[in-house]
C-alpha cells in the first residue's frame, strides 16, 4: 500500500515538475548554485583546517619567547601584537635544549644545500634541507622507508650523516635502499642513514612561519653542522631593532630569531615544570638587558599554534561566510518559488481534498516533489562545485614545467573534495531542501477544499 | 493613488513578499561588500610598480664546491650579459622584486640606538641595478659600490654598506617630509653604519599591496654591492620584444661560462609578479562569480513571485479592467507593488551591509565601507527588481477585461 502510494506521489511530483519545466529548472538551479558555492568554500576551508598530527596534538608544543625590544610604532599595524615572535634565537634554543623536563625536544631551521650526484649525467642541483636535532623523527611520527633517524650524540659530533626524502632517494638512487651510501652536500660527504617514506603533513605544522603549505624538506642534517659548516638559513630571520650583527657568529649570539623550537610533553606536571623553567630562564636573562618586556613566553599545542599562525586565513573564512549567505538566499528563493508554484495549483489540490485526499496525503505528495527537486539540485550542485574547484585551481596555480610532483600533489589535495566534504554536501542539501520545502508543503496542506471548489 | 489598497493586498498575502524582501536584504549586503573587496583587489592589481616588468627576466645561478668564486663569477657573468645584443641592462641582486620575501631593515635620519626608526626593504644590487629594473630617478643618480668582492652571507653583505645609497620617493617622503632627502645621510640600525643618499627613485614597488601596506611596500633602499655567494640572481632587462630570444641564448650559454655552477632557475619577472598576485586574482574571480550568481538567483526569485501574483490574480485584474482601469494602471500597480517590496528589502539590506562591512573591515584591516557603495547597491537592486517584474506586469496589463466574466 505505502509503496504504491509513494510511487503514485512520485508520479504526481514528476508530472507537476513537468508541467512547469522552466520554474522547476530554476528552482533546482538555485539549489544547485547554493550547494556548489557552499561546497567550494567548505572544501577550501577544510583543506586548511586539518590538524595533521591530531593524535599527538596535545603533547607537542611550540615554544616561543618574547624577546622583542620596546614596542615600536609599527606594532599597532600587526594583527596580534600580543604574540611573541614565532621563532627563537640560537642562544635561547641552546639554553632551552639543556632542559631534561620535556620527553623530547627539537631545535631546527630550514636551510638549503647543493647536491653533487656522483653518477655522471646528473647535474648538481639545489635541495631544501632541514637542519634539526635527533628527536625530530620520533617526535613528529615521521615514517621511514629505509633505515632510521639519528641519536643525540650524532648532533653533537656532528656525525656526517643525513636522512633523505623518498622523492630525493628516487632521484639519486632510483628508489633503491640507499642506507650506507654517500652523498655530497655542499662539497662534503655524508652517509645516508635513513629514507623517509611519503610524508606530507598539511598544513606543515612545524614550519608555519615560513610556509604553511610547503612540501617537507628533501634533506635532514644533524644540528651540529649549523656552526661547523655555517649553514645558511633559508627561512625568516627577525632581529630586534637594536641588535648588532654583521657576521654569521653574531647571528648566533644576537637577538635574532630564526629557529623553530618544539617539545613533547605527555603530562600536565611536565608542562607546568617546563613553563616555570622557561620563565626562570627569561628572568635570568633580563639581568643581561635582554627580554625587556613583561614575561610572555607561550608554550602552545598544535591546534593553538595553527590558530596563532592564522593558517585558515581571513580569505577562507570570508568565503565560507559569503557562501552561507548565498545558500540562505537560494533557500529563501526556492521557498518562495515552491510556495508560489504550489499555491498556483491550489484549485487542483482543493479538488483532490474534496475527493477525499487527506491533509497528510497532500503534504506528503508535495514533500516528495520538494525532495525530488532537492536531489536534482544537490547532484547538479556537487557537479558544479567540482567544476568550480577545478577552475579555481587552474586560476590560482600554474605549475612550472619542472614542478616537483610531490608539490603538485600537495596543491591538488588543497582543491580536492574529500569524503567528509561530500557527506557534508549531502547533509547541507538535505537540510536546505527541508528548510525550503517544508513550509510550502505544510501551507498547501492547509488549503480549504471548499474555497476553491466554490470559485470554480 | 491606490497605495493603501495595495498595502492591504500585500499584507493579506505577506509570506511571499516577506521572503523576497529578506532575500533582497541579504543580497544587498553581500553584493555591496563583495564589490568593495573586489575594487580593493583590483586596486592592488593595477597599482603601478615603477618597474619595467614585461621586459625583465631573472636567472638564478648556483655555485657549488670549492672551485666556485662568487666575485669573479658575478663580474664575468655581468660583462657577458650586458654585452648580449638585445639586453638593455643586467645586474646581480640578492632578492627578486615583486616578491613578499626580502630583507626589511630599520633606518633613521639621526645616529644613535634610540633614534626613531622607519623600516624599509633593502635591495642589494650591483651598480646597474636600478637600470636593470627600468626605474626612473626623480633626483640624483644610482649609487656606486666600492667593494669588489662578495661577502660570504646576506647579513655581512648588507653590513658592508656602501658609502652611498639611493632610496625611493616614498621612503624619502617618510624620512624627510620637507623633500630634501638628496645629499642627506641615512643611518642604519643593527649594523650601525651611515650612507649618503645620492639618488631618489620615483617609484618602486617591492611587493604587491594596497592602502598602508602598499605604501610600505614602496619603501626601498638601494644598497650597491655584490650579492653573497654561492647563489647569484641576475636581473636582465631586454629591449621590448626581444626577451624570448635573449632568454634562449642565456639558457644555452650562461652555465658553462663559469666552472662549478649550474642554472637553478629562470623566470620572467612578469610571471613572478603574476604569481605573487594570483591569490588576489582567483579570489576576486570567486567573489565576482558569487556576486553574479546571487544577482541571477534574486532576479529569478522576484520574477517567479511576480509571475505567480499575476497568475493567481488574473480574474481580479480582469475585473479591475472591466470597471475602468487602464492598462498602464495595471502595469503601474505591479511595478509599484514590487518597488515597495524591494524598498523594504534594500532598507534592511543597508543596515545589514554596514554591519557586515564593519566585520570585514576588522577582518581585512580595511577602511570602513563607504556609504556610496550602499547607494549603488540600492539603485542596482531597484533596477533589477523593476526589470524582473516588467515581464509579468506586462502580461498582467495584457489581461482582457472579458476575463472577469469567465471562469478561470
Amino acid at each position: 500500500m505505502s509503496r504504491f502510494m509513494l510511487l503514485h506521489d512520485l508520479r504526481l511530483a514528476l508530472r507537476s515538475m513537468w508541467r512547469t519545466p522552466v520554474l522547476t529548472a530554476l528552482t533546482a538551479g538555485a539549489i544547485a548554485c547554493g550547494i556548489a558555492a557552499t561546497m567550494v568554500a567548505l572544501t577550501l576551508y577544510h583543506a586548511r583546517a586539518g590538524n595533521p598530527i591530531w593524535w599527538k596534538s596535545d603533547q607537542l608544543f611550540a615554544v616561543t619567547l618574547d624577546n622583542r625590544g620596546p614596542p615600536g610604532p609599527g606594532e599597532q599595524f600587526q594583527r596580534h601584537p600580543e604574540y611573541p615572535p614565532f621563532l627563537v634565537t640560537y642562544r635561547d634554543a641552546k639554553a632551552l635544549y639543556q632542559s631534561s623536563i620535556p620527553t623530547r625536544s627539537v631545535r631546527m631551521f630550514k636551510s638549503r644545500t647543493i647536491i653533487e650526484p656522483g653518477s655522471p649525467g646528473l647535474a648538481p642541483f639545489a635541495a631544501s634541507m632541514r637542519v634539526t636535532t635527533a628527536d625530530f623523527f620520533s617526535m613528529f611520527d615521521v615514517p621511514f622507508l629505509y633505515g632510521s633517524g639519528w641519536t643525540r650524540s650524532a648532533d653533537e659530533g656532528p656525525d656526517p650523516i643525513v636522512v633523505l626524502s623518498r622523492h630525493l632517494n628516487d632521484k639519486l638512487f632510483a628508489g633503491a635502499n640507499s642506507v650506507g651510501k654517500l652523498v655530497t652536500l655542499d662539497g662534503h660527504q655524508f652517509r645516508v642513514v635513513g629514507v623517509i617514506d611519503n610524508w606530507m603533513p598539511e598544513p606543515k605544522f612545524y614550519d608555519l612561519p615560513n610556509n604553511a603549505f610547503a612540501v617537507p624538506e628533501d634533506v635532514y642534517m644533524p644540528f651540529g653542522w649549523t656552526t661547523a659548516l655555517q649553514l645558511p638559513n633559508a627561512g625568516i630571520i627577525g632581529c630586534v631593532a637594536d641588535a648588532k650583527f654583521g657576521s654569521f657568529n653574531e647571528l648566533l649570539t644576537q637577538d635574532c630569531n630564526w629557529l623553530e623550537y618544539w617539545v613533547e610533553m605527555a603530562t600536565v606536571a611536565q608542562r607546568q615544570r617546563f613553563q616555570r623553567f622557561v620563565d626562570n630562564y627569561v628572568r635570568d636573562q633580563k639581568r643581561y638587558g635582554r627580554f625587556r618586556r613583561p614575561l610572555n613566553n607561550r608554550i602552545v599545542n598544535v591546534s593553538t599554534w595553527l590558530v596563532m599562525n592564522d593558517v585558515i586565513g581571513e580569505e577562507n573564512r570570508l568565503q565560507v561566510g559569503l557562501a552561507g549567505l548565498f545558500l540562505a538566499v537560494c533557500i529563501l528563493n526556492t521557498l518562495g518559488l515552491m510556495l508560489a508554484k504550489f499555491l498556483s495549483a491550489a484549485p487542483v489540490t482543493g479538488l483532490r481534498r474534496a475527493l477525499g485526499a487527506s491533509r497528510r496525503d497532500i503534504v506528503r505528495q508535495h514533500l516528495i516533489e520538494v525532495v525530488v527537486v532537492g536531489i536534482v539540485g544537490g547532484v547538479c550542485g556537487i557537479l558544479l562545485s567540482w567544476l568550480g574547484l577545478t577552475a579555481i585551481r587552474v586560476l590560482s596555480y600554474s605549475p612550472a614545467p619542472d614542478e616537483n610532483p610531490v608539490h603538485l600533489a600537495l596543491v591538488q589535495s588543497l582543491y580536492h573534495m574529500d569524503l567528509t566534504v561530500l557527506l557534508v554536501a549531502g547533509l547541507v542539501s538535505g537540510l536546505s531542501g527541508i528548510l525550503a520545502g517544508v513550509y510550502p508543503a505544510w501551507r498547501i496542506g492547509r488549503i480549504e477544499p471548499a474555497l476553491f471548489l466554490k470559485s470554480q | 493613488m491606490e497605495i493603501r489598497a495595495l498595502l492591504k493586498a500585500l499584507w493579506r498575502n505577506r509570506t511571499g513578499p516577506i521572503l523576497i524582501a529578506v532575500q533582497i536584504a541579504i543580497v544587498l549586503a553581500v553584493l555591496v561588500n563583495i564589490a568593495y573587496l573586489v575594487v580593493g583587489r583590483i586596486e592592488v592589481y593595477r597599482r603601478p610598480t615603477g618597474i619595467d616588468v614585461d621586459n625583465i627576466f631573472w636567472v638564478m645561478s648556483q655555485g657549488f664546491g670549492t672551485h666556485y668564486d662568487q666575485s669573479t663569477a658575478v663580474s664575468s657573468d655581468l660583462a657577458y650579459l650586458n654585452g648580449l645584443p638585445g639586453v638593455v641592462a643586467a645586474s646581480a641582486t640578492m632578492t627578486v622584486p615583486q616578491n613578499p620575501f626580502g630583507y626589511n631593515w630599520p633606518f633613521s635620519t639621526v645616529p644613535g640606538v634610540d633614534a626613531p626608526k622607519a623600516f624599509s626593504r633593502i635591495m642589494l644590487m650591483t651598480d646597474r641595478g636600478p637600470d636593470s629594473l627600468g626605474l626612473r630617478f626623480a633626483a640624483g643618480r644610482a649609487p656606486h659600490a666600492d667593494a669588489t668582492t662578495a661577502a660570504p652571507d646576506p647579513i655581512s653583505a648588507i653590513s658592508r654598506w656602501a658609502p652611498e645609497v639611493a632610496i625611493t620617493q616614498r621612503f624619502a617622503d617618510t624620512l624627510f617630509p620637507k623633500g630634501d632627502a638628496l645629499g642627506k645621510t641615512l643611518y642604519t640600525q643593527g649594523i650601525n653604519k651611515a650612507a649618503k643618499i645620492v639618488g631618489v627613485v620615483a617609484l618602486m614597488q617591492a611587493a604587491p599591496g594596497s592602502g598602508a601596506d602598499g605604501d610600505y611596500n614602496e619603501r626601498v633602499v638601494f644598497v650597491p654591492g655584490i650579492p653573497p655567494g654561492p647563489t647569484a640572481m641576475y636581473l636582465v632587462r631586454t629591449q621590448p620584444g626581444r626577451q624570448a630570444e635573449v632568454m634562449v641564448q642565456v639558457e644555452h650559454s650562461l652555465a658553462e661560462r663559469v666552472p662549478a655552477r649550474f642554472i637553478a632557475h629562470m623566470e620572467t619577472l612578469a610571471r613572478t609578479a603574476a604569481s605573487t598576485r594570483s591569490n588576489l586574482k582567483s579570489s576576486s574571480i570567486i567573489l565576482g562569480v558569487v556576486a553574479w550568481m546571487v544577482l541571477a538567483v534574486t532576479a529569478i526569485g522576484i520574477f517567479g513571485l511576480a509571475a505567480f501574483n499575476v497568475a493567481i490574480r488574473t480574474r481580479q485584474i480582469g475585473t479591475r479592467r472591466a470597471i475602468g482601469a487602464r492598462r498602464r494602471h495595471i502595469l503601474r500597480y505591479f511595478l509599484v507593488e514590487n518597488w515597495l517590496i524591494s524598498t523594504a528589502g534594500v532598507l534592511a539590506g543597508c543596515v545589514l551591509a554596514l554591519a557586515l562591512g564593519a566585520e570585514l573591515s576588522v577582518m581585512f584591516q580595511l577602511p570602513r565601507l563607504p556609504l556610496y557603495y550602499c547607494a549603488f547597491g540600492v539603485a542596482a537592486l531597484w533596477l533589477i527588481g523593476l526589470g524582473a517584474t516588467l515581464l509579468p506586469a506586462r502580461r498582467a496589463a495584457a489581461v482582457a477585461p472579458a476575463i472577469a466574466t469567465r471562469t478561470v
